[in-house]
């Protein structure tokens, strides 16, 4: 059973990708806890396997072994639906190209999770998370008629309308230029600040890094160094 | 499943363009169905409901070479009012006899027609004929020069034309005709004395039924009063049987043309829905990320495919459903009978459940494939969800399959015919599917060529996402559909040509009075001395009993039993007839003076399962006659001699009135002066010259081959259109070769030349496929469905195929044209 304050707690976790015959161990037997309303910034080189311990934190992949308790949920027994049910009311996803679905108006995209979810006045919840980004004059606006920050502040809102407990965001600015980027991150870190969610922040970028309380750094596969342990 | 419409709804008005492939390929399908089984229903309708006027009244009676009994005629009159027609064929010949042709001669009485009306064309100078006069076709008018007012001679009548025939209402149930008709009443018939005992005419009475009664019952009950007579009846409900069969027939076959069209249609609709949600990979997977189950995203994309379908299968069915009101405005002078506008909501209902069940069956591998799509492949590119179908996916599909073939087989008008048709479809698109896959496979084995162009050719054939295996069906299906097309239109344009025999009769005469044989031998001889004249006695009769039962009792005759529906031409002979071989039994000798014996035609005889020493009854001229069967033979039917059926051992028919038939060999520059002299010397006797008919054969063939075409055209189209996606889809991977060998320093030909050489292999391969199967088919269809001869024209058979083939690597080609028009830098920026 987790301490409530411990919002995901991953042990020993690996995972391994490819055929019997081209075999690549991407994670190997991470181990890693973090509490509610705490920021982490996950750094590390190209294929140091921080994407992938994000997509299996976030249950967008299932690991190969290991136990991953995210939000008192067993993620590691999940098969592909059942992680989309648990992903639901747990986790927001912010990813670097944004992944927008481009048939749907800015206003609709965000309004998806809580559809999804079944909840109740969707569209309203939408229109006051995207005024809170910046765009309330934007609803009717599809992914193509907006500019780049603006798709990422429509992937923020999108990530938080349905107040996950935790909320991951992989390279964030990596597609945006510089005073951009620190536009969204300050507005990312005021949201999670006003809705207490755990901030799981992937990134190169060191500046970026430091502003979060806790830094975990990766390396083949593994954690290599933890500012929180 | 509300959520999932709304979520469907959004995506598809952004995603629409994806969809064209699968909406084009439906609407040409269905449409093609539709139309062709609303053109079938609308002829059969038309026929049924013109039934009295097609049959001329609601009760036929027929009988051959003479006419009915007082008594017969006693019991006709008292079913109801009653029209006596006599109908033969006779020449035609100009006043002064220099000029004749063939045609029907038709008399009527004065309650002619029951149905209908009979009338003339403006310009006529009496509503119908009277003594010594005659209304004619607009086409012997034509043929002999001849105006309103002039004279025609017919036998030893000389007849006034008193107008040209607009409307013969009975028209479509007399059948086909060799000539032209003229119309005269029965005292001009009289006055012609073509008819005399021998000589072959055909009687009808039409029977008016009063209402209320059933003319089927009192057809019965005639037939039954008469049953040694040789009466055929017919009742309203089944005029022009062989119109009716034909059309039957000819619609099957183009129903399953288009099922064809359908099915290939199917092919596109299942790429272009792979297509289309090859691009939707990052939304399907955005969407999980989200938290959708692969349970809502399959019901969001299946809503979309079920939108699109639905208004492709609409459109196509409002196509389908005007078919035959657009028939009959643009074609309505080539068929047996002017389409009726009408809508036919049965064979609009089996397109659109075929629509349907095509759009289900091919939809439903792709969609079930974005299951294997994971919210992690947003992180990385690959060939992820590429896996085969699932063992309920696949077991779903063959039930969708199944139901196609059932519905398919079930409203067919021969179902064993329409099964084993659908399962060589089936058949040829998985020889198909295991090619593509086997093409792929050898790609992939095969030794890495030193030259760059035939390398990457072959490495685009096996490479990840490669196309191999869509192209490979849209293109041999393409080219198979050609190649039939082209087997079967040539075999059905040559068939006269090539089965003419070297030395083809010039004539055949007919109704040559028995004892004039000498005289006809002595008028031709004595123009063309080395003219070859072969003579037969004839006379017509019904096979009316098999063994003691009753042909008119037996319930349902099968299609190959011809030979006992109506009269047939009956002789006698003392030796085989020249082109026949006895295959059992034996022939009798040449001084053979017993009871009656006849031979038969060995696939009559099996159709209705008769052996030797079976006892077969004929009528003629009301008197039954039994004959034991003594043997069976093989006729070859392509000499163009006299063939008939039923030969009779000699005596058994000499004492009956009989007329000879004859064929007659003369020089070609004789051919003129010969039928001149018979048309003067002997006006009974009926001429036709073998070039009139192959030319009248010949074009009834060259329309059944346009009809044909036009189906399978559109089984073509959605070929086009499935190759078109399929190289559609393949595009942006060409492109992207085409931009980085242009970066390396390729040239444009270089570029070019990598994708000819793939698609040329590609399209040589299936070129030779599609020959051998073509062949197939095309033999299928000519010899089991039109029962004529398989003959091709190699020439043009080849043509067709290698211009496919052409064409295919034309466009191929014409997909990286694009790409090649733009500068690298500027190309890579916009991939």
């Amino acid at each position: 059973m987790s301490s409530p304050h411990i919002v995901m707690n991953a042990r020993n976790v690996t995972l391994t990708l490819g055929s019997a015959a081209a075999r690549v161990d991407i994670l190997r037997g991470v181990d890693l806890s973090v509490t509610q309303g705490e920021t982490v910034a996950l750094l590390g080189p190209s294929g140091s396997g921080k994407s992938s311990l994000m997509a299996v934190l976030a249950g967008l992949e299932r690991a190969t072994s290991g136990k991953i308790d995210i939000a008192g949920a067993d993620f590691g027994v999940m098969d592909e639906d059942q992680l989309a049910l648990a992903r639901r009311r747990r986790i927001g996803v912010i990813l670097q190209a944004f992944h927008l679905l481009p048939t749907m108006t800015a206003l609709e995209n965000v309004a998806v999770p809580l559809e999804l979810a079944g909840e109740t006045d969707v569209f309203a919840r939408a229109t006051a998370e995207l005024t809170q980004v910046g765009l309330g004059e934007r609803l009717g606006h599809y992914p193509v008629q907006l500019s780049g920050g603006e798709q990422q502040r429509v992937a923020i809102a999108r990530a938080l309308v349905g107040r996950p407990a935790l909320l991951f965001a992989d390279e964030p600015t990596g597609n945006l230029d510089a005073a951009t980027g620190a536009t969204i991150m300050d507005m990312l870190f005021a949201r999670q600040c006003e809705t207490g969610a755990t901030l799981f922040v992937i990134t190169h970028d060191a500046a970026l890094a430091e502003r979060c309380e806790r830094i975990v750094e990766m390396r083949d596969g593994l954690i290599v160094r933890d500012t929180g342990a | 499943m509300k959520l999932a419409w709304a979520l469907a709804l959004r995506d598809l008005r952004g995603s629409r363009a994806g969809l064209r492939l699968l909406a084009l390929c439906l609407f040409l399908g269905v449409a093609t169905l539709a139309g062709i089984g609303s053109l079938t229903a609308s002829i059969l309708g038309e026929l049924s409901a013109r039934g009295q006027q097609i049959l001329g009244g609601d009760i036929q009676m027929e009988v051959a070479q003479r006419l009915a009994t007082p008594q017969e005629r006693a019991a006709f009159d008292r079913l109801g009012p009653t029209s006596e027609t006599l109908r033969m064929r006779a020449m035609a010949a100009t006043a002064d006899g220099e000029t004749s042709v063939l045609a029907e001669l038709k008399g009527v009485d004065a309650a002619y027609p029951l149905y209908g009306e009979f009338r003339l064309a403006e310009g006529a100078t009496k509503a119908r004929p009277g003594a010594g006069e005659v209304a004619i076709a607009p086409a012997l008018a034509e043929k002999l020069s001849l105006s309103v007012g002039d004279l025609l001679r017919f036998g030893d009548a000389q007849l006034r034309v008193i107008g040209l025939i607009a409307e013969e209402p009975d028209r479509v149930g007399e059948g086909f005709t060799l000539g032209p008709v003229a119309i005269v009443d029965l005292i001009g018939l009289n006055a012609t004395a073509l008819v005399q005992p021998g000589s072959l005419y055909t009687t009808r009475y039409r029977i008016k039924a009063p209402a209320l009664t059933d003319p089927g019952a009192s057809a019965v009950r005639l037939s039954a009063r008469f049953p040694g007579a040789g009466w055929e009846v017919q009742d309203k409900s089944g005029g022009a049987p062989g119109t009716r069969r034909f059309v039957e027939r000819l619609g099957q076959f183009l129903g399953l043309v288009g099922l064809t069209a359908l099915i290939v249609a199917g092919i596109g609709v299942g790429n272009g829905v792979a297509s289309w949600l090859d691009g939707k990979r990052g939304a399907i997977a955005t969407m999980k990320v989200l938290g959708a189950e692969s349970r809502i995203i399959s019901a969001v994309y299946l809503l979309q495919i079920a939108l699109v379908a639905l208004a492709a299968i609409v459109l196509g069915l409002l196509i389908g459903a005007v078919a035959p009101w657009l028939t009959a405005t643009i074609a309505g002078n080539l068929l047996p009978v002017t389409p009726r506008a009408d809508l036919y909501p049965i064979p609009l209902a089996v397109a659109a459940t075929q629509g349907v069940l095509i759009a289900l069956l091919f939809s439903l591998a792709p969609l079930a494939r974005t299951r294997a799509i994971t919210a992690a492949s947003l992180f990385r590119t690959g060939v992820e969800g590429t896996e085969r179908p699932s063992g309920g996916v696949l077991g779903v599909m063959a039930l969708f399959a199944a139901a196609i073939a059932g519905l398919a087989t079930a409203t067919a008008y021969e179902p064993k015919f329409a099964a084993i048709f659908i399962a060589c479809v089936a058949g040829l698109l998985l020889l198909l599917s295991l090619l593509g896959t086997g093409i792929r496979r050898l790609a992939a084995r095969l030794p890495r060529p030193k030259a760059t162009l035939p390398r990457l050719a072959l490495g685009n054939l096996h490479r990840p996402g490669a196309q191999t295996g869509r192209l490979v069906v849209a293109l041999g299906l393409g080219l198979t559909l050609f190649a039939t097309l082209a087997f079967i239109q040539t075999s059905l344009t040559t068939q006269i040509e090539r089965t003419v025999p070297k030395r083809a009769p010039s004539f055949f005469a007919l109704d040559i009075p028995k004892d004039d044989e000498a005289r006809f031998r002595g008028a031709v001889t004595g123009i063309a001395p080395k003219a070859d004249i072969q003579m037969v006695p004839t006379l017509r009769g019904p096979v009316v009993a098999l063994n003691g039962k009753r042909v008119a009792e037996m319930k349902e005759l099968p299609p190959e039993a011809w030979f006992l529906r109506g009269d047939r031409g009956l002789t006698f002979a003392r030796d085989l007839p020249p082109g026949s071989r006895v295959t059992k039994g034996k022939w009798w000798p040449a001084d053979y003076a017993g009871e009656p014996l006849v031979s038969i035609d060995e696939r009559a005889a099996n159709a209705v399962g008769l052996k030797i020493g079976d006892v077969l009854t004929i009528s003629v001229l009301g008197v039954e006659l039994d004959a034991k069967i003594t043997s069976f033979r093989e006729i070859n039917w392509d000499t163009m001699g006299f063939n008939f059926v039923l030969v009779f051992s000699p005596g058994a028919l000499e004492a009956a009135p009989y007329t000879l038939a004859s064929t007659l060999a003369v020089e070609p520059q004789m051919e003129a002066a010969v039928a001149r002299a018979v048309g003067k010397g002997f006006p009974a006797v009926s001429i036709i010259r073998v070039k009139d008919v192959i030319v009248q054969v010949g074009s009834l063939l060259q329309q059944m081959a346009r009809a044909i075409a036009a189906a399978a055209s559109v089984a073509v189209l959605a070929g086009i259109a499935v190759l078109v996606g399929a190289i559609a889809a393949a595009r942006q991977a060409r492109i992207y070769d085409a931009v980085l060998l242009k970066l390396l320093g390729g040239t444009r030909a270089q570029v070019l030349g990598a994708q000819a050489i793939e698609y040329g292999a590609l399209a040589l391969i299936l070129s030779v496929l599609a020959l051998g199967i073509g062949a197939g088919a095309s033999w299928i269809a000519v010899t089991r469905v039109f029962d004529l001869d398989w003959t091709p024209g190699w020439t043009v058979v080849l043509g067709t195929v290698a211009a496919g083939g052409i064409g295919t690597l034309l466009l191929g080609l014409a997909g990286s044209l694009p790409a090649l028009a733009a500068r690298p830098a500027q190309a890579l920026r916009s991939l």
